[in-house]
């Protein structure tokens, strides 16, 4: 009879639990008391709506908090050119990094090319970027990742080359094409150091001071 | 003495020699550190694992015609972008004598990662680990994807580029199958070289 008496208790506690509606059911765990389930739907899509809005808060908090979304220009080989005769003879050095945000280490190393532009000041030494990134990621994709990168100090050029071959050359005979790829030219516009994969920053400091120090 | 100075003279010049005559074989010792094939060198043959660790020698992939080398990769967008033109290149080359092989020499993709892009890309040709990236080195690969003509005679007639087009909408240079199609013909290759934008092959440190 005690025995009858327990399982009684037993199926009755069982129920209980079970009908009640434990916090666990809240997190998504289905209940078959309907007027439960209706609760925790509705308490599951108003938490919902609140990470929502808290994501909606965080991203434009985020946004205000970034620079400006740079400009990035177009350049043809024509440009490219005039870019490279424009540096020669002038007052400053140029350094030029090509890179393109589908390439890994491109972007792994941008955060070096940012301390590079703060490292040295724009009255000192021209630095520019080349995007080899699609034209159609020109409003889009390419600013977006210098907006992240708050690569907004450093002049920003997309390659649209009709003839790749033809803007590599132009650049370093020797040069394959492997992105990324960084240059520096001195103030007669000869091309001084060459560093294709990410860059070593310490290198290229040293090299953009010994190129800052010579007497042309 | 005139003919002391002629003799001395003529020996100078023969030891000179060497220095000034083109490279016509790509040395493939283990400790060579030669740096890339020049158009014109005969690439000796050489053995490499497939995804399963089975090897294979250049001789026994090429085809009676020649071997078409492709340095690509499982990652790179710019070599996924050329998946299908690599593989209907390989399916209408084959029939022709010409074998496509794909090297894949980039440190940080694994054997699995590059049996399950070929099934997943539909791959119909081989692709090969270059563990250590060895034969890049020596070939001086840099770039994905990037493709070596070897004809009949294993002697190196094109390298570079597939095609200008790397989505392939506004191909107007194909200098890979013309390379294939003039050496075919048993004609001159008008354009031995082209480059091209591409990543860069990331070699063990």
């Amino acid at each position: 009879m005690k025995k009858l008496l327990l399982l009684v208790l037993a199926s009755g506690a069982a129920l209980a639990i079970n009908g009640g509606g434990i916090a666990a059911h809240a997190d998504g765990i289905p209940t078959r008391n309907p007027k439960m389930r209706a609760r925790t739907t509705a308490q599951k899509n108003g938490a919902d709506k609140k990470v929502a809005a808290d994501k909606k808060v965080g991203a434009r908090a985020l946004e205000k908090s970034l620079p400006e979304k740079p400009k990035v220009t177009e350049l043809k080989e024509v440009g490219l050119k005039s870019l490279f005769e424009a540096s020669a003879g002038r007052k400053r050095p140029l350094l030029v990094n090509f890179w393109a945000t589908w390439c890994v280490p491109c972007r792994t190393e941008f955060p070096d090319l940012v301390k590079i532009r703060a490292q040295f000041a724009a009255d000192r030494l021209d630095f520019v970027t080349i995007s080899l990134d699609d034209v159609s990621e020109i409003a889009t994709g390419v600013p977006e990742f210098l907006q992240e990168v708050r690569a907004d100090a450093i002049p920003a050029f997309l390659l649209n080359a009709d003839d790749p071959e033809a803007a590599i050359n132009l650049i370093d005979p020797t040069w394959r094409g492997e992105l990324p790829a960084t240059f520096l030219f001195d103030r007669t516009g000869a091309l001084v150091f060459i560093h294709k994969g990410r860059v070593k920053p310490l290198e290229l400091a040293a090299a953009i001071e010994k190129t800052l120090g010579a007497k042309e | 003495m005139k003919k002391i100075y002629a003799i001395a003279l003529l020996f100078c010049a023969l030891a000179l020699l060497p220095a000034f005559a083109p490279a016509t074989r790509a040395a493939f010792a283990p400790d060579a550190t030669t740096t890339g094939a020049s158009i014109g060198a005969v690439i000796e043959e050489f053995k490499l694992p497939d995804a399963d660790g089975k090897q294979h020698a250049l001789s026994a992939l090429k085809g009676k015609n020649g071997a078409v080398l492709i340095f690509m990769s499982v990652q790179c967008p710019v070599s996924n972008a050329y998946n299908e033109r690599m593989v209907k290149l390989a399916d209408e080359y084959k029939a022709r004598g010409v074998n496509v092989i794909g090297i894949n020499s980039n440190a940080a993709e694994t054997p699995e990662a590059i049996k399950q892009h070929s099934s997943a890309k539909g791959i119909t040709f081989r692709v090969l680990k270059d563990a250590g990236n060895k034969l890049a080195d020596r070939l001086d690969a840099q770039v994905t994807p990037e493709a070596y003509f070897l004809d009949a005679s294993n002697k190196l007639v094109y390298r570079g580029r597939i095609d200008n087009s790397r989505n392939g909408d506004a191909i107007n240079a194909t200098e890979l199958r013309d390379a294939i199609d003039a050496t075919l013909a048993g004609k001159p290759v008008a354009k031995p070289e082209a480059k091209a934008f591409g990543c860069s092959i990331k070699r063990a440190s």
